[in-house]
C-alpha cells in the first residue's frame, strides 16, 4: 500500500515537472496561429499569417538555408576532425595526452561571450565576419569537443583484436576502419554528429558577433526578431522547429523499436 | 573437406627473433622451425613471450631483430593482411555487426571470390565446424564455443597455409573445452595445415601438439614432442612445468645421487654425471610398508605418509622424507594406498631407469608457474 502511494506520488511529481518544463514551449504554438501584430496570448484571431510570412519573407528564407548550409558543413568537418582526434587521443602514444585532450574539450569550457568576442576581433581583421566559411571555422570549433567525447566512449569499448582479426583475413587498414572500425563505433560518431549539428544550427551567442547584413542565421534573426522589432513570425518559426525535432525524435524512437522487435524475432 | 592435399600447409621458420619492450625482454634471439602441416604448441607462463611471438609471426607486433619465413618466403616486413595467415584470437573477435554468414565471407570478400564460389566456400566452412544452420545469427546470439567455431571456419575459409591461434580456448569452460580440443585436432588432420597454437595450460599442450615448444622468459627452453618434454625434460623448469614431478637435486657420481645422510638414489643408465636433478613422475613410485621387499634394481627411500587423497581414477600418496622432502606417488588401480593412514612409516621405491637427470637451468621462478599445475592428473 505504501509502496503504490510512493510510486503514485513519484509519478505525480515527474509528471508535474515534465508540465513546468514544456508548457511555456506549447504555449508557442497558438500564439503562432494568432493574427494580431504583437505576442498574444491566448490569440482572440486565428490565422496562418506568420507561418505564410516566414515562407515568403526573403530575409527569413534567406536565413534558413543559411543555418542549415553552415548546420551541414559544420557536422562534416566536425565529424572528420572530432573523430580524428578521439583516434589520436585514446590510441596515440602522445606524451601530453592530457593537455592536448583539455584543448579539444575547452571550447566547451570557454564562456561563449568570450569566445564570441575573440573571435569578433580576429575575424574582423581576416574579414571572415558574415561568411559562411567564418561561421563554418567558428562552429566547428564549438562541435568538435561534441563529437571527440562520443567518439572517445565508443573506442574506448572498441576491442582492437576486432582489427587484427579483420586485418589477418586480409583486409587493408582502410578497409578495416571503413567495414569493421567505423560500423562499430558508428553510434558514438551519430551521436557527436547530431550535438554537433545542434550545437551549429541553435547557436545565438557566437553568431550574434559574427552575424551582420550580409549574413545571418536562423536563431541570429529569431533573435533580433523579438530584440529589435516585434515580429511574431518567431512564433510560427518556433512552432516548425518543435515540430521538426518531435519528428525527428519520433522517427528514430520508431527505429529503434523496429529494429529491437527484428533482433527479438530472429532471437528465437 | 574431400581435398586435402591441394590444402597443405607451408614450414614457417622463425630465427633471431629478439623482440624487447621498454621495461623487459619480451623474447631473446629464439628460433623455431615449424615444419609443414605440424602441430605446434608455443607452450609458457604469461610473460614467456609465447604470444609475443605468435604475434609477430601474425605480423602484429614488430620484431627488433630477426626474420620469419613462412613457405621459404621472408615476410618480416610483410603488414599483416598480405600475409594471408589465419589466426584466432581467445576472445573470437567476431565482427558483431555482421551475422555469422558474413563474418565467415569476410576473408572471402576481401579477395574478391566470385559469389556462387563464396557462399559454396562459407558453407562448407560452417558445415566442418557443424554450424552449418546458424548463418543467419548473429554473433552475440551464439554461446562462447559456437562462436569460436564462427571464428575457427572464419580463418580457414580463405584455405590459408597456417592457422595461428592464441590460447582459443581459454575464455571457454572445461567440458566446452575439451570437446573443441578434439574438433581442432580433427580439423589439423582433415586440412593438412600448419597450426601453431598458443596455450599456458599443459595438459592441453600435451594433449593436442605433434611438438611443444616450452618458453620460458623469452626463451625456449625445450622443443619437441609431448612424449620428450613429459618424460626426458632437459631441464628442471620443463619437469616441473609440465605435470607432476618428484625432485632430488645433487652431485650425480657414476650414475648415482648421494642422498640423506646414508642414502642414495640410482638413476636411469647412462645419465652423465655431474650437478643436476633427478626426476621422478609420480606414477612410477609405488608405497611399501617397511617389511615388504623392494623390488631389484629399484631405488627405496623411508618416510612417513602425510596424506593419501582419492581421484576416481586412483589415488595419490604425499610422503615425507626425513629431511623434510615430499615425495608423490600416484597409484591407478593399486589398493594398497587406501589402506595407508598419515603417519605411518613407509618406504617409497622407483625402479632406477624412472629417474631421470635435468640440469637445474636458471632458478624456477614460482609465480611463473600456474597455480594448480600439480593438482592435475598426468
Amino acid at each position: 500500500m505504501s509502496r503504490l502511494l510512493v510510486r503514485g506520488g513519484l509519478v505525480t511529481l515527474a509528471v508535474l515537472t515534465g508540465l513546468v518544463l514544456i508548457a511555456p514551449v506549447l504555449v508557442i504554438i497558438p500564439m503562432s496561429f494568432s493574427d494580431s501584430s504583437f505576442l498574444e496570448f491566448p490569440p482572440t484571431d486565428w490565422s496562418f499569417r506568420w507561418y505564410e510570412n516566414f515562407f515568403s519573407d526573403p530575409s527569413w528564407r534567406a536565413s534558413t538555408l543559411s543555418s542549415l548550409k553552415i548546420a551541414v558543413l559544420v557536422t562534416i568537418t566536425a565529424v572528420i576532425l572530432g573523430t580524428a582526434a578521439a583516434f589520436g587521443l585514446v590510441r596515440g602514444r602522445l606524451r601530453a595526452k592530457a593537455a592536448v585532450a583539455g584543448l579539444v574539450i575547452a571550447p566547451l569550457i570557454v564562456p561563449y561571450v568570450i569566445v564570441g568576442l575573440a573571435v569578433y576581433a580576429a575575424a574582423l581583421q581576416v574579414g571572415l565576419t558574415q561568411t559562411t566559411l567564418g561561421f563554418v571555422l567558428v562552429h566547428t570549433a564549438l562541435g568538435v569537443p561534441f563529437v571527440t567525447v562520443n567518439v572517445a566512449a565508443s573506442l574506448a569499448s572498441f576491442d582492437q583484436r576486432l582489427e587484427q582479426a579483420a586485418m589477418s583475413l586480409g583486409a587493408s587498414p582502410l578497409t578495416t576502419f571503413l567495414r569493421v572500425t567505423l560500423p562499430i563505433i558508428a553510434p558514438g560518431v551519430a551521436a557527436g554528429a547530431l550535438f554537433a549539428f545542434i550545437t551549429s544550427w541553435d547557436e545565438v551567442v557566437v553568431s550574434l558577433f559574427l552575424s551582420g547584413p550580409e549574413l545571418t542565421t536562423l536563431p541570429v534573426q529569431m533573435w533580433s526578431g523579438v530584440r529589435v522589432a516585434i515580429d511574431p513570425t518567431v512564433t510560427a518559426v518556433s512552432s516548425l522547429l518543435l515540430l521538426f525535432t518531435i519528428t525527428a525524435f519520433a522517427a528514430l524512437g520508431v527505429a529503434r523499436l523496429i529494429r529491437n522487435r527484428r533482433l527479438a524475432r530472429s532471437h528465437r | 573437406m574431400t581435398t586435402t592435399t591441394e590444402l597443405a600447409g607451408a614450414p614457417v621458420r622463425v630465427s633471431g627473433v629478439t623482440k624487447q619492450y621498454r621495461d623487459a625482454r619480451a623474447l631473446d634471439q629464439v628460433d623455431l622451425d615449424i615444419e609443414s602441416g605440424e602441430f605446434i604448441t608455443l607452450l609458457g607462463s604469461s610473460g614467456s613471450g609465447k604470444s609475443t611471438l605468435l604475434n609477430i609471426i601474425a605480423g602484429f607486433t614488430d620484431c627488433d631483430a630477426g626474420v620469419v619465413e613462412v613457405d621459404g618466403i621472408d615476410i618480416t616486413k610483410t603488414p599483416p593482411h598480405k600475409r594471408g595467415l589465419g589466426m584466432v584470437f581467445q576472445h573470437y573477435a567476431l565482427f558483431p555487426h555482421m551475422t555469422v554468414f558474413d563474418n565467415v565471407a569476410f576473408p572471402l570478400r576481401r579477395r574478391r571470390t566470385p559469389k556462387a564460389e563464396m557462399v559454396r566456400l562459407v558453407e562448407e566452412a560452417l558445415d566442418i565446424v557443424q554450424l552449418g544452420h546458424l548463418g543467419k545469427r548473429m554473433p552475440q546470439q551464439l554461446s562462447g564455443g559456437q562462436q569460436q567455431r564462427v571464428a575457427l571456419a572464419r580463418a580457414i575459409v580463405f584455405r590459408p597455409k597456417v592457422l595461428l591461434m592464441d590460447e582459443p580456448l581459454g575464455a571457454l569452460d572445461k567440458r566446452l573445452r575439451e570437446q573443441l580440443q578434439l574438433e581442432i585436432k580433427r580439423l589439423h588432420r582433415e586440412l593438412g595445415i600448419t597450426f601453431v597454437f598458443v596455450t599456458h595450460d599443459q595438459e592441453e599442450a600435451l594433449a593436442m601438439s605433434d611438438r611443444i615448444a616450452l618458453l620460458r622468459d623469452g626463451r625456449i627452453v625445450q622443443i619437441g614432442t609431448p612424449e620428450e618434454l613429459y618424460e626426458q625434460p632437459a631441464e628442471r623448469y620443463t619437469a616441473e612445468f609440465l605435470g607432476e614431478s618428484n625432485l632430488f637435486s645433487g652431485t650425480i657420481v657414476n650414475g648415482v645421487l648421494p642422498y640423506g645422510e646414508h642414502g642414495s638414489i640410482q638413476v636411469r643408465d647412462g645419465s652423465a654425471d655431474g650437478a643436476g636433478s633427478v626426476m621422478v613422475r609420480p606414477e612410477h613410485v609405488s608405497v611399501l610398508r617397511p617389511d615388504e621387499q623392494v623390488p631389484v634394481g629399484c631405488n627405496a627411500l623411508r618416510g612417513t605418509v602425510r596424506e593419501v587423497i582419492y581421484l576416481g581414477s586412483g589415488r595419490r600418496a604425499e610422503v615425507t622424507l626425513p629431511d623434510g622432502t615430499h615425495v608423490v606417488a600416484r597409484t591407478p588401480a593399486d589398493r594398497r594406498h587406501s589402506r595407508l593412514v598419515p603417519g605411518e612409516p613407509v618406504v617409497v621405491t622407483w625402479a632406477k631407469q624412472h629417474g631421470q637427470v635435468v640440469a637445474d637451468g636458471p632458478p624456477a621462478d614460482e609465480a611463473a608457474i600456474p597455480a594448480g599445475r600439480a593438482a592435475v592428473p598426468a
